[in-house]
């Protein structure tokens, strides 16, 4: 099939036309305008809203006779003649006068007489030149014929100029006429149409009145069919069809019951014919049976989809054609011998298939897989029903009753061979129903097809289920293992649907596989698999339970089985109470199993494998996981992948020149990777494994608590692995469990601590520390000893009453795990260093520790050098250290006999707390004027911390250097001559006086006046040099500055300050380099006795302010 | 009058199943399960086209040589599944419809029932009644 038509078989439908005239003029035309009309097309317009459709028409032409002219009331015009055509050669005007003219007026009569209107009279002009220079018009013979017969349709009269001859212009003409002809027959053969559909309507009207013959209307309706096809409208050509077909079904349907439909009783004949339905032309025969006008009726409307290019649709409609003949036969109640049907089945679905495959372009398979691959599914099911009738099935012979049948079947569907390199349907059901080999490979063939096509389209259950079929077929074959891969997969489509019943079937589908195949190992899989589905009758649970326990005691190597659905942890919980597990101590696990196993099952061991956390994996993310200390049957289901957060990020693409590309968001959306598909059963190991308490473990059907333990004999973090229940050499073993429940083991080593028991530790007070030992996971020997070492200035022990000492040793003694002991340790540093250290060494420890010890002294002294002209005192401040107040007392100061001293203190203790200062004052009692040797100051004194205990001294050591008085210095400021105050604003003078009190190497001082600026101004220099020349002593060099006051009130005086002097010269001779710059030396404290420094000047305000002072 | 009526959640697992005969569940299941491929593939055309979404009828699935297969899907994706014999003329395309509309109505009823939890396999006996009944047409 490939659209065109093959002319033979199909009824020709074309309108008749009559030629009337000289014939002999037409017929040098006939060809061509038979040719000539259905090439273009023309607009047909229909009654009643129809749509214009463009159709094609063509024509037969027949000579005139006034016999066939049929009566204008006739429904069946479309097989009469419809178009009457006069020709004519005539252009002599006096011959038409004379006898053309009579001859058109009788054609025209009779035409009359029969009410037909559809006529034309055509002048065929052989071209000659003459008519063109013709001045007058109407006096062609046209023009006349025109004027006689067709005065007001000049359209009906044409004159055509010979196309025989081949000129340029007879083209024009010749189209003329093709376009006019085709347009008048086809008004005329409208009418026609229109008249026959208003029959057929009629007709259909009829069809519950009794006689009414569906046979006859078929036919009827048919030439409609035709007509529509003969003018190229196939999809109107197909909705006749469609129309009859309906028709079929609703009288089949509906009908039987009724008695004015008893045409449907010449069907209801025994089935004798099978046919194989042919696509392609066809004819129907005079009696049909009800599966031949079926088959006709399907051949013509895939005729017509296949014409208007519906491959797809002529597939979809296979079937419902299938399943509708199948119903009729049933409703018709046709006998049939058994298998026909099927045969007849197989061999339509088969054509319809090898007609797809004809089409097989992309789109066109794309658009038709969708409905052949049920067709081939369809196919391969009736086949298998015919293999099982005619003992074809693997395994079986035929009988000879079944040979017989075979014989009878192949008779009935009769000879249609295909060509040699492709059989057609026929030729291979023959060979298939023959020969059993030729059957299994066509089984095979039709359902991998159909397996194929439908993965292809998408619908995979629909392929697995195919699989089904094909499994059991490949099982008869005996080839199990084919069988097992097909079976394998339907099961796990109906474990992802959720379709337990079904997965419980298939498991038993698999378990018989195996069993079959001898695979002891799947058998026993599946046996535990079927025994645990709720879904099965318990006795069939029963024995494939004990075929399981049967098998598995009879297995030589060990088996592993997943748990799947035959035992399921419904949760897990570490019973001890510790987060933390010490070395040594048990970790109890408590697991609750629901087994679904129909029996108890005594299982040997009970295992739960421990995996150790690497240290890698200890990353944040998992620690939340590991705070739970159980498991429940909510986190024991697997995530789902589509439920999971995604982990989003920020993509920026930056270009080279750092601007922004692009910005987005990237996903590592991981879960989606490929999963392996092969389970694996044992991954982790059992050396470390938690066990049963109670062995063997009966576990019976529905929960089970199971307590599991074992001795933490390794430190570390552990996940609870799998789970396996061990009978005999068979395993159960779970899948590994989310890594959420770990198990922490650690050893806790003993630790020695050295506290202080007050927050500062001071030097030169004997102090208590803590030594705390703790015991950790395990105990200690008894008889190790701690060993303890100080760094100099440092002593220590630990009894009460024993000498202190810079080493120590001590036993540790018995001492339980976990306890902690504390020891008193005395401590007494010495005042000289503020850090010791004492080292530690235990013998658990590698190498010993040295602890750092801060001490602070109890007291800190400071001292000063005070002067009154040449009288001179010592300063002595204490501050206290210590937390506690200590009490002071006996202090003493030692001058090592260079002068006297006179103590100013009370001879009382005193009491100094923390921070404060507590002073102490002597006079030196020395001569002014006398040598000033270095005086070696010792301050000492006796402190105590509290009432008890003894009194320890404190000494203070300092040197007194320079304390002699050298110069006397006194200012003064007085108001400017003649004004009686000091006034603010005004210049006051600023003397000073300046007495050497003992002649001294310095010839030179230089004073400085370091006024506050905000009080005082100096005006005029601030610094000046004073030189001495020695000869008198204690009289004063005086120095007039100008000063004035910037505030008023009583104001210090501004500050001076003197200081040695060296000129440039003198420091030359002792640098000896050339130091051109003088320099200052200052005085030590006691050397300068200034005695204004407590002087104050009263200053008011001034005058002009108007305010009295 | 249907043969068989089957309740599928939007995971593809069957959540109700209710036969006439009895002795006839698996081979029905078989059938339902492969006709969810229908479902499957009229619900990924109905998104590309912009079919009426309010339409939650999906008309026959396939049909075989003894049964038609109906569909009907709800907006949360549930699928109700109607089997009938192919030789019964009485259900036409509107009865199948009205009988789709009252197995949701049920199915509904179900739902709001507190005692159930959404998602699991419904075996209330009033629900499987009301099923039968609406299955023999008593309804």
């Amino acid at each position: 099939m490939n659209g065109t038509i093959d002319i033979g078989l199909v009824v020709d439908r074309r309108p008749l036309i009559t030629c009337a005239g000289e014939l002999e003029v037409f017929s040098s035309i006939e060809d061509n305008l038979a040719q000539a009309l259905p090439q273009d097309s023309c607009e047909w317009r229909r009654s009643m809203g129809r749509p214009i459709r463009n159709v094609h028409i063509g024509a037969n032409f027949t000579p005139y006779s006034s016999k066939a002219l049929p009566k204008g009331t006739q429904w069946d015009l479309i097989r009469q003649p419809l178009f009457h055509i006069y020709w004519t050669e005539c252009t002599d005007v006096d011959i038409y006068k004379s006898t053309l003219r009579d001859d058109i007026d009788g054609w025209l009569k009779e035409l009359n007489a029969k009410d037909i209107t559809d006529w034309l009279v055509v002048v065929v002009e052989n071209y000659d030149g003459k008519r063109t220079n013709k001045l007058l018009p109407r006096t062609t013979v046209l023009d006349k014929i025109r004027a006689d017969f067709a005065p007001k349709q000049g359209d009906r009269c044409i004159s055509v100029i010979n196309p025989g001859k081949l000129e340029s212009r007879s083209a024009d003409s010749w189209r003329g006429l093709v376009s006019r002809i085709r347009h008048l027959l086809l008004v005329s053969y409208a009418k026609a149409v229109a008249r026959l559909e208003d029959y057929v309507r009629q007709q259909r009207e009829r069809r519950n009145e009794i006689g009414w013959n569906f046979m006859q209307y078929f036919q009827l309706q048919e030439e409609l069919a035709q007509v529509l096809e003969m003018l190229g409208l196939n999809d109107e050509a197909l909705v006749q069809y469609d129309e009859l077909d309906a028709l079929l079904s609703q009288f089949v349907a509906n009908g039987i019951t009724s008695e004015c439909v008893n045409w449907l009783g010449e069907f209801q004949k025994p089935l004798e014919r099978w046919h194989g339905l042919k696509l392609g032309p066809s004819s129907l025969s005079k009696t049909p049976s009800i599966l031949e006008l079926r088959a006709y009726l399907y051949a013509k409307q895939a005729q017509m989809l296949l014409l208007t290019n519906k491959v797809w649709e002529m597939a979809s409609r296979c079937l419902p054609f299938l399943h509708t003949c199948t119903r009729e036969l049933a409703i018709l109640e046709i006998k049939a011998p058994p298998g026909a049907v099927a045969c007849w089945l197989f061999l339509a679905s088969m054509e319809v298939l090898q007609t797809c495959d004809k089409f097989n372009h992309a789109d066109e398979v794309e658009e038709y897989s969708l409905h052949t691959a049920c067709l081939w599914e369809y196919a391969s099911q009736k086949l298998k029903y015919l293999g099982d009738l005619c003992g074809l099935m693997p395994g079986g012979e035929p009988t000879s009753d079944q040979l017989h049948t075979v014989v009878g079947l192949s008779a009935g569907m009769g000879d249609n061979p295909g060509p040699a390199n492709s059989p057609s349907p026929t030729d291979k059901l023959k060979s298939a129903l023959i020969h059993q080999d030729v059957f299994n490979k066509t089984y095979l063939e039709l359902a991998e097809l159909a397996m194929g096509t439908y993965k292809h389209i998408g619908r995979l259950r629909s392929a697995r289920l195919v699989g089904r079929e094909v499994a059991s077929f490949y099982m008869s074959l005996g080839q199990h293992q084919k069988s097992a891969a097909f079976l394998g997969d339907l099961l796990r489509t109906f474990e992802q649907d959720g379709w337990q019943e079904l997965a419980a079937q298939t498991h038993l589908e698999l378990a018989e596989c195996y069993k079959k195949a001898g695979d002891v190992g799947k058998l026993i899989r599946s046996c535990a698999s079927v025994s645990s589905a709720h879904e099965i009758d318990n006795i069939i649970r029963w024995t494939y339970f004990d075929e399981m326990t049967r098998h598995a005691e009879s297995l030589d190597k060990s088996l592993a089985v997943p748990f799947e659905n035959i035992v399921k942890i419904v949760s897990v919980n570490v019973l001890n109470d510790e987060n933390v597990i010490m070395l040594d101590t048990k970790v109890h696990v408590e697991l609750v199993l629901e087994s679904n196993l129909p029996r108890e099952l005594v299982c040997e061991k009970v295992d739960m494998s421990l995996e150790a956390v690497e240290n890698k994996e200890t990353s944040k993310s998992n620690e939340k996981y590991c705070k739970g200390r159980s498991l429940s049957s909510k986190d024991l289901k697997p995530r789902d992948p589509m439920l999971q957060r995604l982990k989003i990020q920020r993509n920026l693409d930056y270009k080279q020149d750092k601007q922004l590309a692009s910005a987005g968001i990237v996903s590592k959306f991981t879960e989606l990777r490929r999963k392996d598909s092969t389970q694996q059963v044992c991954s982790s190991e059992f050396a470390h494994a938690l066990e049963a308490n109670k062995l063997p473990l009966r576990l019976s059907p529905g929960l089970n608590v199971i307590r599991l333990s074992k001795l933490a004999d390794e430190t570390g973090k552990f996940y609870l692995g799998q789970v396996a229940l061990h009978v005999g050499k068979l395993a159960f073993v779970s899948a590994t469990l989310p890594h959420r429940l770990a198990i922490e083991v650690k050893e806790e080593k003993p630790t020695l601590q050295l506290n202080k028991r007050t927050p500062t530790l001071i030097s030169g007070v004997e102090q208590l520390m803590n030594i705390i030992l703790t015991v950790g996971s395990h105990p200690i020997d008894p008889k190790s000893t701690i060993k303890l070492t100080s760094s100099r200035g440092l002593s220590f022990q630990i009894g009460a009453d024993r000498p202190l000492a810079t080493t120590l040793e001590f036993e540790v003694g018995a001492k339980p795990a976990y306890s902690s002991s504390r020891y008193a340790l005395r401590v007494l540093a010495d005042m000289l260093g503020k850090e010791h250290h004492v080292t530690v060494a235990a013998p658990w420890a590698a190498k010993p520790t040295a602890v750092t010890l801060n001490f602070t002294p109890p007291l800190t002294a400071a001292w000063r050098l005070h002067s009154a002209r040449h009288r001179k005192w010592v300063q002595v401040s204490l501050t206290g250290q210590c937390e506690q107040g200590l009490t002071v007392r006996e202090a003493k100061l030692d001058v090592a006999g260079v002068c006297e001293v006179d103590g100013k203190n009370a001879s009382s203790s005193h009491l100094i707390p923390n921070g404060m200062t507590f002073s102490f004052m002597w006079e030196l009692l020395i001569k002014p004027g006398a040598d000033s040797p270095t005086i070696k100051a010792e301050f000492s004194v006796s402190y105590k911390l509290d009432e008890d205990s003894e009194e320890r001294p404190y000494r203070y050591f300092f040197d007194i250097n320079d304390y002699q008085t050298l110069y006397l210095l006194d200012a003064d400021v007085e108001p400017a001559k003649g004004s009686e105050f000091c006034r603010v604003g005004a210049v006051c003078q600023l003397r000073l006086a300046i007495a050497q009190t003992r002649a001294s190497r310095e010839r030179s001082l230089m004073y400085e006046v370091l006024a506050e600026q905000s009080v005082w101004a100096v005006c005029g220099r601030t610094a000046g040099v004073v030189g001495f020349d020695g000869s008198e002593l204690e009289r004063p060099q005086t120095v007039a500055l100008d000063v004035m006051p910037l505030a008023s009130g009583h104001l210090p005086l501004p500050l001076v300050r003197i200081s040695k002097y060296i000129p440039a010269e003198a420091g030359n001779d002792k640098h000896g380099k050339g130091d051109t710059h003088p320099r200052l030396e200052p005085f030590s404290p006691g050397q300068v006795y200034n005695a204004s420094k407590g002087k104050q000047i009263h200053v008011i305000t001034p005058v002009s302010d108007g305010h009295p002072t | 009058m249907a043969v068989c009526v089957a309740i599928i959640g939007k995971d593809n697992s069957p959540k109700f199943f209710a036969c006439l005969n009895p002795d006839e569940e698996l081979s029905f299941q078989y059938k339902v399960l492969s006709s969810l491929d229908v479902v499957e593939e009229k619900l990924s055309a109905g998104n590309k086209a912009g079919s009426d979404l309010r339409e939650l009828y999906l008309g026959m699935l396939y049909s075989l040589e003894t049964h038609k297969i109906y569909g009907y899907v709800t907006n949360t994706k549930i699928k109700f599944i109607i089997i009938v014999d192919s030789t019964n003329m009485v259900l036409r395309d509107n009865e199948i419809r009205s009988m789709f509309r009252k197995i949701h109505s049920e199915y509904a009823d179900i739902v709001s029932n507190p005692f159930y939890t959404p998602g699991e396999q419904i075996c209330s006996k009033p629900f499987l009644n009301n099923i039968r009944n609406i299955m023999t047409g008593t309804v």
